[in-house]
């Protein structure tokens, strides 16, 4: 039955026990470092033939066994030597019991013993390997067994690491005692100390080279389910109680920098000791501990973010801004702290307005400009200041925000959005009505005095930062309204410095909020360059018809729409409907080119009708006084006298009469037909103001009264040439309370028509809609021009559904209403 | 997928006009030779042996025939599997977008064989040198284990080189190392650009040589030095191919061409210096024998191989017939087993044995992974000593000179006496190759006489004279886990059975088949028998399809499955063919059986083998029962 063939081939179990010895000998050789005697061709052929005569299995086994025996006595010995009481405790975390110093040198010792009974396994087993290499090839791939190779390593890990560490049955393992060192030294290394990083890091790669189990996966090894779990617990527990520490003892802005620094040092501690897959994993535990957990106690610190904010740390901002940003993309935290802070300060500003628009005018508010010269201007330009002031205040403010933004937070866009709702939210916070009108005022301002010899990009920033408190502004058409109020004053008394800045700023207006907003501001210019042609035209026409008279009057022209214009508020204060309508009675020859000029216009633009207001020009009248005696020589003086058109009537009177008779008021009156109050001031601007006193009073006193008695001024002199006669007016700086409310009326009004337009156009367009969507809708189109008050529209449906508009419908469950066509 | 007639004639006038014009190598050139002949005639029958027959002889696997047939497309044409891989496996080309490339794969008769045509497109078969030029350059850069022997210095950088490349590709270099074989190092002109010496070297060590050598000024004097280096080392060529452009069809020619000088003159040396300086001595002295690290042919390790007594002895027993099959005594063809004592057991040892040394060196031997691990390990053989390290290979002198020069020049042509050796060592070794090679030259020639195609042979006949030893085979197989060798051995038996059927060895083998399943657990059929059934049913099956007798086969089994009818023997008798068969029947069983009957003779040789067939089938079953009894 047993041929030759087989027993070359199997029979031969002496063979195979001598082979064996050969080869364990010589497995131990090269265990001991004196391979370089063996010869490899000798070892392979050995394991070759082994492996060739089918006994593949039984070498395998008996090289594992070899393997198993060499690490567990004579490695695990020397390794167990390296074991100290230090090290034992040192692991157990009673620090206390040895310095720091003899559990360095001794967790030393004992990584370096490990290290190098590794390297040594690894080594030998290589050369096992590579001897063993046809056993690998053939008989490990066909039985589908690990390489020799990787179960010595498995070995190392269950003979060595896994063993214990004294003959004690509850000794930790060595593995444990490991892990408990290199724990151990880079606590020693957080604390400042310096420790061997290669040699933790040659022990790291031993743990990742290392599996839980026999299979290689990826999770399993050593180094993620032994050391990495106990080293994040472990800095757990470390940072948590540094943070506490750091809260106690330390500032905001120093904390933000601690904690920065320690999250460089663990990423740059797996680097170059551990390993780089746990980088994430620490830095989550740093900043869960020193971070998240204790973000709102940062903020809320006495030195937190309203301490760095009130005192421009934009260093500390910015650190705290990328910590929040770490824990939270959002950076929620942060970002209502700062919302906060801005609400807070926001409404100092208002209040700050408030107190200086109501309290009495401080000297320090006439020395800064704008001197009042009546008293009753003061309460009016304390107004102005206060304006300006707050504008002044909210453009630091949002700078401050803005450099933060940009140099602290990133130019971070939700950021960005949240400081500008908080922005929105003061500049129309219920308590403070005025922002539309400052900010108006504040353009005025500018418009007529603050840009004088300014350079193109200094105008250009000024319209920015107007254009940018534009934007917060809720009630747009608050601010149309204000805003064409001043423009209208500007345009028609010439106050304007730059036609080119207005119309920059239109334009820029007209960017941000769209035609519609523009539209009347542009129709007020085009009429003004409309009228400039009439003039011009009108003067040709003239020059046309031949009659040269010298004493004709010239005629300067601005004919404006009426619904254009805000004319309402052009009038004096105080004055009704009817003194209003009152026609001046004008002087023949101005009569005359009036008529004239109402032919001209009609026969231009027929059907229109013209509306002579008086009370808004003015005129030049060349006035010749008598002879008199002054320093230089008798001469004759000429003026020329820049007066308002009222003004023009009352002195062509005094051309009627002999310069020694005078006139009472009630006669100018009779004699023009000039409104009380307009009349009044003009009086007083001609007979009382001292530099242009034309007409001498009887009685000479401050206040015009019916019976005073007026008479020409002969003696009259003046410094110069051309004499400007002031108008007492009513004042074109903030409103009186009064106008206020005026104002606020007429908008209400508006705000009505535009309510209206709005539901109907909207229930046009949906037939059916219930009361909440109707309500929802409608804010949400009229919310770029205002915010509509709720019960406003609902007052405005009301009246559509009595105008029968709408009708409700009965039947619904929710009230809803009905487009009637 | 196939490309349009008229581009195929337009592509061919174009081929044609450059062949005639000279620019263009012909591949298939006109071969009216005998030799060549005899070739296509194989190819055409589907005659492996005679096909690795002339392979081996060198004729042009890639020429075509008057009728301008090239052998593969007569090969996949008339449908030989077998030959086609045959002619692939030893560089025969078949590629896309060539006039014969697309004729073959149009010709191929199966699918089967289409597709294996296609999988050794160019990318696969092109040039058998590659690896060998391959790992020549990649001397140039390999750092561990050092074998670099001489280096030359110039102006800027120093190149480690071996003295034997370049005693071998430079006539220059090989007259200086001659007259000063232990120089260290060399120093040359330093007028030449490092460039230029870098596309020296890179070409002596059979890189391709980039045409592209910067611009402008820098390249005219890159060339020039070119031209000098190549005038200085007499290596004309190298200037000359720098300055041919070229198509891709071109450059490869003139690679291969390259290589191809490259891999002979590489032979010329090996023979001359390699082998001419192999020492034979007594097996006891081997070990004393002293060679200086200084030597004539640069060589750094000493190779032994031990001549074995028994293995001379065996040889001489060959040529017995077959008929009385050496059941005892060693068999020659499992290697491992008699030669892997005698020198560790003096008491086999005769006295006359001789080993033979062959001076080697270690940048070759790196081809293997035996070596390569062997010269990087910190074991003896990769230590430096005053003599050269003797590494004694476990094989014969003969295998491992074939072994050297498929090293060194990628040549593998041995005999089938040695194949199995061959196989062994090379797996040894981890040459892939080298054993691939062996287990091809073992299936192709180890038919013996009976060369003709043996579908055509339906009744087992066989010549007297056995060329080798099935059952090593077999086993060699399983052992160097060549799977070839298994398939082959399986359809040598089926076509055999009838000798082989009733022996004993043939039943260890069946059971040691059953066994490496076993341990395997992948399967619970014995493979060995599952692929004996398989070529018996495919030796039969032309039969019975040509005679319609396939109905006749689903019906009649049952009754010819008795297994102790004995009637159908004597049908067995009757055959005018089947002597041999009948008169191993007549040995195997008892005498009486086969007089008992002749009454139910069958007619004509359809009906014979048709029960023969069932009578083989019957006797494999009755084997296995009896072998799963025993165990």
């Amino acid at each position: 039955m047993v041929s030759s063939t087989t027993q070359g081939l199997h029979g031969d179990d002496v063979d195979f026990e001598s082979t064996w010895t050969t080869l364990a000998s010589s497995f131990k050789e090269i265990h001991t470092k004196n391979a370089s005697k063996l010869s490899y061709e000798e070892l392979y052929r050995h394991a070759y033939r082994i492996v060739l005569k089918k006994k593949g299995e039984v070498l395998y086994g008996r090289v594992r066994d070899f393997e198993k025996e060499w690490l567990s006595q004579t490695v695990a010995a020397s390794i167990q030597g390296l074991v100290t009481g230090s090290l034992r405790s040192g692991a157990h975390g009673s620090a206390a019991v040895t310095t720091a110093n003899e559990r360095r040198e001794a967790g030393w010792r004992f990584l370096k013993g490990l290290k190098e009974a590794w390297q040594d396994h690894q080594l030998c087993m290589s050369m096992l390997a590579d001897v063993l290499m046809y056993m690998d090839r053939v008989y490990c791939t066909d039985h589908r067994r690990p390489s020799i190779f990787i179960t010595a390593m498995n070995l190392f890990r269950d003979c060595i690491l896994l063993s214990k560490s004294s003959s004690e049955a509850d000794s930790l393992t060595i593995l444990a005692i490991l892990n408990g060192i290199i724990l151990d030294q880079i606590q020693m290394e957080r604390d400042g100390d310096i420790i061997d990083k290669h040699l933790i890091k040659s022990c790291v790669y031993m743990l990742e080279g290392l599996y839980e189990a026999d299979q290689e996966v990826e999770e399993q090894r050593l180094y993620v389910t032994s050391f990495e779990t106990d080293f994040l617990n472990a800095s757990r527990e470390f940072y948590r109680k540094e943070g506490e520490f750091l809260l106690r003892e330390s500032d905001a802005g120093a904390y933000c920098r601690h904690t920065q620094r320690r999250i460089t040092e663990e990423q740059d501690r797996c680097r170059s000791t551990l390993s780089e897959t746990t980088t994430p994993k620490i830095e989550q535990v740093v900043e869960d501990e020193l971070v998240r957990n204790k973000l709102r106690e940062l903020i809320e610190m006495e030195s937190g973010v309203r301490h760095m904010i009130d005192n421009d740390r934009s260093a500390d901002l910015r650190l705290m801004y990328i910590l929040n940003s770490k824990v939270d993309p959002l950076k929620k935290e942060l970002t209502s702290a700062i919302q906060q802070r801005i609400k807070e300060m926001g409404a100092e500003i208002n209040a700050a307005a408030i107190a200086a628009s109501q309290a009495q005018p401080a000297p320090a508010a006439d020395a800064e400009g704008d001197k009042p010269k009546a008293p009753g201007d003061r309460a009016l330009s304390q107004q102005t200041v206060a304006a300006l002031k707050w504008v002044e205040d909210v453009l630091n403010l949002k700078d401050k925000y803005d450099s933060f933004w940009k140099f602290s937070f990133d130019s971070d866009q939700g950021m960005q959005k949240a400081i500008s709702s908080s922005f929105t939210d003061f500049i129309n916070s219920a308590t403070f009505t005025r922002s539309s009108e400052y900010i108006s005022l504040f353009i005025d301002e500018n418009m007529k005095k603050g840009i004088k010899g300014k350079t193109e990009t200094e105008v250009d920033q000024v319209l920015e930062k107007a254009i940018i408190l534009l934007q917060y502004v809720q009630d747009k058409d608050m601010f149309e309204r204000y805003y064409k109020k001043h423009l209208c004053r500007r345009l028609l008394m010439n106050k304007s410095l730059s036609n080119d800045v207005e119309k920059q700023m239109i334009s820029r207006m007209k960017v941000e909020q769209g035609n519609n907003f523009t539209l009347k501001l542009e129709a007020m210019f085009k009429d003004m360059t409309i009228s400039e042609e009439l003039t011009t035209g009108f003067k040709g026409h003239v020059a046309k018809l031949g009659d040269a008279d010298a004493a004709r009057a010239e005629l300067a022209i601005n004919v404006l729409t009426s619904m254009t214009w805000p004319l309402e508020t052009m009038g004096s204060s105080g004055d009704n409907e009817e003194s209003r309508k009152m026609r001046c009675i004008f002087p023949p020859a101005i009569e005359r080119i009036k008529k004239s000029f109402e032919k001209y216009y009609s026969d231009k633009h027929s059907g229109r009708q013209l509306t002579w207001l008086a009370n808004m020009g003015s005129a030049d009248l060349r006035a010749t006084f008598p002879k008199v005696q002054t320093k230089e020589g008798i001469k004759e003086r000429k003026h020329e006298l820049n007066v308002s058109t009222y003004a023009m009537v009352i002195l062509l009177l005094f051309n009627d009469i002999p310069a020694s008779q005078s006139i009472t008021f009630e006669e100018i009156q009779a004699k023009t037909n000039i409104p009380t109050s307009d009349l009044v001031r003009n009086l007083q601007s001609l007979a009382v103001a001292p530099k242009t006193r034309i007409l001498i009073k009887e009685p000479m006193s401050k206040d015009v009264k019916p019976t005073d008695r007026f008479s020409f001024n002969e003696g009259f002199s003046g410094k110069f040439h051309k004499i400007k006669v002031g108008v007492v007016t009513a004042g074109n700086k903030v409103e009186t309370d009064k106008e206020r409310q005026s104002t606020e009326e007429k908008n209400n009004e508006s705000r009505g028509f535009c309510i209206d337009a709005a539901v109907v156009r909207i229930m046009k367009q949906r037939k059916e809609l219930t009361h909440q969507q109707l309500v929802t809708e409608t804010l949400s189109q009229l919310a770029t021009q205002f915010k509509p008050d709720i019960n406003m529209i609902k007052k405005k449906i009301e009246s559509l559904i009595e105008r029968e508009y709408l009708e409700r419908i009965d039947e619904a469950k929710v009230p809803s209403y009905r487009y009637l066509a | 997928m196939v490309v349009k007639k008229h581009d195929l004639e337009a592509a061919l006038y174009a081929e044609k006009q450059d062949i005639n014009a000279g620019r263009l190598k012909d591949d298939n050139p006109l071969d009216l030779s005998e030799t060549f002949r005899v070739f296509c005639e194989a190819c055409r029958r589907g005659d492996l042996k005679v096909c690795q027959e002339k392979i081996t002889e060198g004729v042009n696997i890639n020429a075509r025939d008057r009728f301008d047939y090239t052998p593969l497309i007569l090969a996949s044409l008339c449908g030989h599997f077998e030959v086609v891989q045959l002619l692939l496996e030893s560089g025969a080309l078949c590629e896309r977008d060539t006039f014969q490339g697309e004729r073959c794969l149009y010709n191929a008769l199966n699918d089967r064989i289409r597709n294996l045509l296609l999988s050794y497109d160019y990318s696969k078969s092109t040039d058998p040198l590659q690896p060998l030029a391959a790992h020549i350059t990649s001397l140039l850069t390999r750092e561990h284990p050092k074998t670099s022997d001489v280096a030359l210095v110039t102006a800027d950088k120093t190149f480690h080189l071996h003295k034997f490349v370049l005693s071998a590709r430079s006539p220059y270099f090989a007259k200086k190392l001659a007259a000063n074989p232990d120089s260290t190092s060399f120093k040359l002109a330093n007028t030449v650009p490092p460039q230029s010496f870098e596309v020296a070297v890179r070409y002596l060590y059979l890189q391709e040589v980039a045409a592209d050598l910067g611009d402008g000024e820098e390249e005219q004097a890159v060339l020039t030095g070119i031209d000098k280096l190549s005038r200085q080392l007499e290596i004309d060529r190298l200037f000359e191919s720098i300055l041919e452009g070229g198509d891709r069809r071109l450059a490869r020619q003139r690679r291969t061409e390259e290589v191809n000088r490259g891999r002979d003159q590489l032979h010329t040396w090996f023979q001359q210096n390699v082998l001419r300086h192999k020492i034979t001595v007594a097996t006891s002295k081997a070990d004393s024998v002293r060679w200086d690290r200084n030597n004539g042919v640069f060589a750094d390790v000493l190779l032994r191989a031990d001549e074995d007594a028994d293995e001379e002895e065996d040889e001489a027993e060959r040529p017995a017939p077959p008929t009385v099959r050496q059941t005892s005594g060693p068999l020659n063809g499992i290697p491992i087993g008699p030669m892997s004592y005698p020198s560790r057991s003096p008491s086999r040892t005769r006295s006359s044995r001789k080993s033979v040394l062959f001076p080697a060196h270690r940048a070759m031997l790196l081809r293997s992974e035996f070596f390569s691990t062997m010269f990087s390990s910190s074991f003896r053989e990769a230590q430096s000593t005053l003599y050269l390290q003797i590494i004694p290979i476990d094989c014969s002198p003969a295998v491992l000179e074939v072994v050297l020069t498929y090293l060194y020049t990628e040549k593998a042509d041995f005999g089938l006496s040695i194949a199995i050796d061959v196989l062994h060592a090379a797996d040894m070794l981890f040459i892939e190759k080298l054993k691939a090679r062996a287990a091809v030259i073992i299936s192709t020639l180890g038919n013996g006489g009976a060369s003709v195609v043996e579908a055509e042979n339906p009744r087992g006949e066989t010549d007297i004279e056995e060329v080798v030893d099935i059952y090593d085979v077999v086993r060699a197989g399983w052992d160097t886990r060549v799977h070839r060798l298994e398939e082959f051995g399986a359809r040598y038996i089926a076509y055999r059975l009838e000798r082989f059927i009733d022996e004993e060895d043939f039943a260890e083998l069946v059971r040691e088949s059953a066994n490496r399943i076993q341990a395997r657990q992948e399967t619970d059929t014995v493979e060995l028998v599952d692929d004996i059934r398989y070529y018996l049913s495919e030796r039969f099956r032309l039969r019975f399809e040509d005679a319609g007798l396939d109905e006749m086969m689903d019906e009649s089994p049952e009754p010819h499955l008795q297994p102790s009818d004995p009637g159908y023997i004597d049908t067995c008798d009757e055959g005018s063919e089947g002597e041999l068969y009948a008169a191993d029947m007549e040995q195997m069983l008892a005498g009486g059986a086969v007089r008992t009957l002749d009454g139910e003779v069958a007619g004509d040789e359809f009906t014979q083998d048709a029960i023969n067939y069932q009578i083989l089938l019957g006797k494999i079953d009755r084997l296995l029962d009896r072998l799963r009894l025993d165990a």
